[in-house]
């Protein structure tokens, strides 16, 4: 029974075992051809490799802010409302911040060897960071204590109305003179790239997206344990008054 | 005392259970060290948020000119700070080791540009760049340069063969006059 218990109590099935092996092998495949065998850049040179974290660590950020937002709605809906989809709001947040975070790093490394500078508050780079940080207000909010349900509410209104800067943010390359270059792939139908870079590209997409599934799938139970965690140690406290009241 | 979260369950049968909070020994727990954390984050969030705002709505006092934009559109007036942008010209980059000079193209419309010090990135002939400065007499003085790149991506292939086709539309990339 004790194993029962245990086994209960672990954030990994054969699924999500089979997932991270899957997702080893991938990054291993990315960076073989990211580093390896795709060709260089006519303009960019090598530098252009930094493209195969960069863009999909932006666009799974992406993802996991509109996947926070979703959930979010679902819990408030009052047919859907279950805390599961609150917890998998926050995980799916905490991960699209740290793909943010990978994307904001990877692209100022970028930004260093071809625009000459590490950081300009042009109209990309400034949403993007805003973004960032609203998303770390985010989860700060949901860590503010109360119930579990009293979490759930406040954070799902903020991330409803948080997932708005993302057009903001895509499309600010658009909306005013920017450093940074316009989409290449996404919402462009004349794509412009040598066809193993866009291999290259889209397998760091998948990748990137094993990995994003397999870390939620994980985090979202370890949120589900933490909640029970909570939840034992009210009742641990209950239980001492009702000895020390001799309720049975 | 009544405890109405559903997720915890309480029996009903705790009727006159004492649930008050009592005082306990200060404890030093994870838990509750973790309590201010948040609120911390929260605060940093917002101050940062704060300067990011601030340093965009400043840095948007300098105008995002195009070279044939200067002198012509409200906001490129040719006294102030200004951003412009334009493709170098080929043959037009001049480097003594101290001050970089070259000239910028945009809409067939040519500027001559001063900057003191090595540009950095990938500058080259026939890229787009930002330059960071003011106008003196008819030659720009730039002090911060930033080398802009396309969208398109295509392999450095040795054999290439380069063609004027390859040059950005409407600055031609042609050399000085």
């Amino acid at each position: 029974m004790t194993t029962r218990v245990a086994r209960d109590r672990v954030t990994g099935t054969p699924f999500t075992r089979g997932l991270g092996i899957v997702t080893i092998a991938g990054i291993v495949w990315l960076v073989i051809f990211g580093l390896f065998v795709t060709p260089a850049d006519v303009n960019q040179g090598e530098t252009v490799r930094i493209m195969y974290a960069h863009v999909p660590g932006a666009w799974l950020a992406y993802l996991a802010f509109i996947v926070t937002a979703l959930s979010s709605a679902m819990y408030l809906w009052r047919r859907t409302r279950s805390l599961t989809w609150d917890r998998i709001a926050g995980a799916s947040a905490e991960i699209g911040v740290l793909f943010m975070g990978i994307s904001l790093v990877t692209g100022s490394l970028w930004g260093r060897l071809t625009w000459g500078t590490f950081w300009t508050w042009d109209a990309r780079l400034t949403t993007t960071a805003f973004l960032f940080v609203t998303y770390i207000g985010y989860l700060a909010v949901r860590n503010l204590g109360g119930t579990h349900h009293q979490r759930a509410r406040r954070s799902a209104v903020l991330a409803l109305l948080a997932v708005l800067e993302i057009p903001l943010v895509h499309f600010s390359v658009e909306i005013w003179n920017s450093l940074h270059q316009e989409a290449s792939v996404a919402g462009n139908t004349d794509v412009t790239m040598d066809g193993l870079m866009l291999f290259t590209l889209f397998l760091g997409v998948i990748v990137f997206t094993l990995m994003y599934v397999w870390m939620l799938l994980h985090r979202q139970r370890a949120l589900t344990l933490e909640d029970m965690l909570d939840d034992t140690g009210l009742d641990r406290a209950l239980a001492a008054r009702r000895t020390e009241a001799g309720v049975s | 005392m009544v405890v109405n979260d559903d997720s915890l369950g309480a029996p009903s049968g705790d009727a006159g259970l004492d649930l008050s909070p009592r005082d306990v020994a200060p404890s030093r727990s994870r838990r509750g060290q973790r309590k201010w954390v948040p609120i911390v984050v929260l605060g940093v969030v917002i101050a940062s948020a704060g300067v990011i705002v601030t340093q965009f709505l400043t840095s948007a006092i300098d105008y995002y000119c195009n070279v044939d934009e200067i002198g012509a559109k409200d906001g490129c007036e040719t006294g102030r700070r200004l951003r412009v942008q334009g493709t170098v010209d080929r043959g037009s980059v001049v480097d003594d080791g101290t001050v970089t000079a070259f000239s910028i193209t945009f809409n067939d419309v040519s500027l001559n540009v001063r900057y003191e010090g090595d540009p950095g990135g990938i500058f080259k002939e026939c890229i787009p760049v930002v330059v960071h400065g003011t106008l003196q007499g008819e030659t720009f003085s730039g002090d911060r340069i930033e080398v802009k790149h396309s969208n398109e991506y295509k392999a450095d292939n040795p054999d290439r063969v380069e063609n004027e086709l390859d040059s950005p539309e409407g600055t031609g990339c042609s050399a000085p006059a």
